[in-house]
């Protein structure tokens, strides 16, 4: 079981302040669920930078790979086709299958890992349970808080309306 | 030196005079006003518009069983034009989904802004057309349901595919191009499907697009990944689609046929590719912005710099037609030379000067500022530019074939009943998948356009602040 404290506020700068205010008072399980990506936020969270670039790197240059292999075994090794005396191993023709599929690969690399990173697909999520939370993806700007104890709630709700959040909630359950 | 304050909104660019957002707006209204068009019932237009369109569909289906049934026989090509309707129609589907590419990937890497509100409607039309495209080279085939031996697989013939050729290069370039261009859109959707599944308020419709949203929270985590996963993926649609026409192209130029084997041919087609395809963005997109009640995200910016677009894909769709005629005179071949006057003075000058009045004649209109803004003016000129650049993949196709190089076996091309149908099928269904999207998915991108005003703001106070900060330090002159 895991709780949440989420407060909402009605402007990215806010949050912001908030969350800057929460990571100087010790707070480190913080998230924010916003309707447009915030700059700067992921600073102040302390976000790793994405790995998914490296992932489309790796799985470019393997699809581009793979497709070069086939076309070499299929026409060079397994099927030697002569048409006109061309070389078999004929490397400018081999050039746009395998960048096609250089570039096929990688961006099915990145769309699938973008999946896996952010944990999705998923069809529920504790927060999902809180009405108001829809304002999320329209107009409002929430920061969460993970605490462990039941008794820790009350004490980071009123944190957060120091902080001048318009409402706050808490939610618990399995993540 | 001291300014006035700057007129909101202010961009980056003292050189643009139209805002991007029309008013301001708090998120709520934006959401509401961008949402609408999935959220409320659909008008008596669009209810018109899929009848016709369904219609047209109910036509490609026609068409489509006459040409498995009978066999391609039913089709106006023959030898010597083997190549006609079914090409021409899939190079010209093909061409004007890359303007949709250009607008969500390319003018995200250059950092363009105005994209925004117009990329999800411009994915749309790229997805709907490169559909329309394949089908073309699938019943082309003449046994489509052997389309599979194109692929590698280990086959109890114990042959392969024929690697060297462009028709395999062909087929991994437009299944790659239609792949790439699904997960793009739909990850750009993510956040909107989100949107759409927390403002509706019928259960069915919140399941749907729950289910389509995939559980997105806007997450401080999610909006990292994703930002960097869209950069990547735009990085890669770019040379993608650069490369898509140009494979394309090779279908013609590593032919030897005169009017066909030409190295202008790369970068030709993929001019007049993304050429063609502004013009059908501008065609979808200004009855859209209308219907839908658009006017305050897609503004006369927008139409602005889409009609300076076209009219600089046209200068270079000019400069290939430039190029084109002259290296055939250049070359100091007489099939060359015969290729390319057939066009000017002979069978086909009355199509090809059509064309270029349409491609090239047309678009200079925008020359003019008072006419870039204009919708009418814009969307009359799109529709003679498809015309135009689908008259001019005829005469690339058609034209070289007729009048090759041994006079005795010259014969020209007339379409019949089931080439017409299909092209005005694909027509229907095209229009169909369209007119669905703008009422089952949200329509424009509302956390981008969100994001985007909250950046107008921050640059308006910014300019503020510098204006006060300099008034109050009195040395203004």
């Amino acid at each position: 079981m895991k709780r949440w404290v989420l407060g909402e506020f009605r402007s990215p700068e806010r949050l912001l302040a908030a969350a800057r205010a929460l990571r100087e008072r010790g707070f480190s399980r913080l998230d924010a669920h916003t309707p447009f990506p915030v700059e700067g936020l992921a600073e102040v969270l302390e976000l790793k930078p994405s790995r998914l670039p490296a992932l489309g790197l790796v799985g470019g240059l393997g699809g581009a790979a793979g497709a070069y292999l086939v076309q070499w075994f299929t026409q060079a090794v397994d099927w030697p086709l002569n048409v006109g005396g061309r070389p078999l191993h004929s490397a400018p023709a081999f050039i746009p299958i395998t960048f096609e599929s250089g570039v096929l690969a990688a961006a099915g690399a990145v769309f699938f890992g973008l999946f896996v990173m952010c944990g999705l697909p998923r069809v529920t999520h504790p927060v999902f349970e809180l009405e108001s939370f829809r304002s999320a993806s329209v107009d409002g700007f929430w920061v969460s808080v993970a605490v462990d104890e039941a008794a820790q709630l009350e004490p980071v709700a009123e944190t957060l309306r120091t902080l001048g959040a318009v409402q706050v909630s808490q939610v618990e359950g399995e993540e | 030196m001291s300014q006035p304050a700057p007129k909101a909104p202010v961009t980056a660019d003292p050189l643009v005079t139209h805002p991007l957002i029309a008013g301001r707006y708090s998120n709520a209204e934006l959401n509401e006003s961008l949402m609408r068009p999935v959220l409320a019932g659909p008008g008596r237009g669009w209810w018109v518009l899929v009848g016709i369109c369904s219609a047209l569909t109910v036509l490609l289906v026609v068409a489509i069983g006459v040409t498995l049934l009978k066999g391609m026989g039913t089709w106006g090509n023959n030898i010597p034009v083997a190549w006609a309707f079914g090409i021409i129609n899939f190079v010209w589907w093909i061409g004007i989904g890359h303007a949709g590419t250009l607008i969500s990937a390319i003018l995200l890497l250059f950092g363009e802004k105005w994209r925004s509100s117009v990329n999800r409607m411009a994915e749309a039309m790229t997805l709907f057309a490169v559909a329309c495209a394949g089908l073309f080279p699938l019943l082309h085939l003449g046994r489509p349901w052997k389309f599979y031996w194109l692929a590698p697989y280990p086959s109890e013939l114990r042959a392969w595919p024929q690697f060297r050729s462009p028709l395999t290069w062909d087929i991994v370039a437009i299944l790659t191009y239609l792949t790439v261009s699904v997960l793009f859109w739909y990850m750009g959707m993510l956040p909107d499907l989100a949107s759409a599944r927390d403002t509706a308020r019928e259960t069915w419709k919140r399941r749907a697009w729950g289910l389509l949203a995939m559980g997105w929270r806007g997450s401080a985590r999610h909006w990292l990944q994703w930002r960097a996963a869209y950069v990547v993926l735009a990085g890669l649609a770019t040379p993608l689609v650069v490369s898509v026409h140009t494979i394309v192209s090779f279908d013609f130029a590593v032919a030897l046929l005169p009017g066909w084997h030409s190295t202008i041919f790369p970068p030709y087609f993929v001019a007049g590719a993304i050429f063609s395809g502004l013009a059908m963005v501008l065609t979808l997109l200004i009855p859209a912005r209308r219907a839908l009640r658009l006017h305050h995200v897609i503004t006369d910016a927008h139409m602005d710099v889409l009609s300076r677009l076209l009219l600089v894909a046209g200068l270079f769709v000019a400069y290939g037609y430039v190029q084109e005629h002259f290296f055939g005179w250049y070359s100091g071949n007489e099939y060359e030379q015969h290729a390319m006057n057939i066009l000017r003075v002979g069978p086909y000058a009355p199509i090809f000067w059509t064309v270029i009045a349409c491609n090239v004649g047309v678009p200079q209109l925008f020359w003019i500022a008072r006419l870039r803004t204009q919708p009418v003016v814009l969307w009359v000129a799109a529709l003679l530019v498809n015309v135009g650049m689908w008259l001019e993949r005829y005469l690339i196709v058609v034209a070289p074939l007729s009048e090759d190089f041994l006079p005795s076996s010259w014969k020209h091309y007339a379409p019949t009943w089931v080439d017409l149908s299909l092209l005005s099928g694909s027509l229907g269904l095209f229009g169909l998948g369209f007119l669905l999207f703008l009422k089952l998915l949200p329509p424009v991108p509302a956390s981008e356009v969100k994001h985007l005003q909250h950046e107008l703001e921050a640059s308006e106070a910014f300019a503020r602040e510098v204006a006060a900060r300099e008034r109050s330090a009195g040395g203004a002159p």
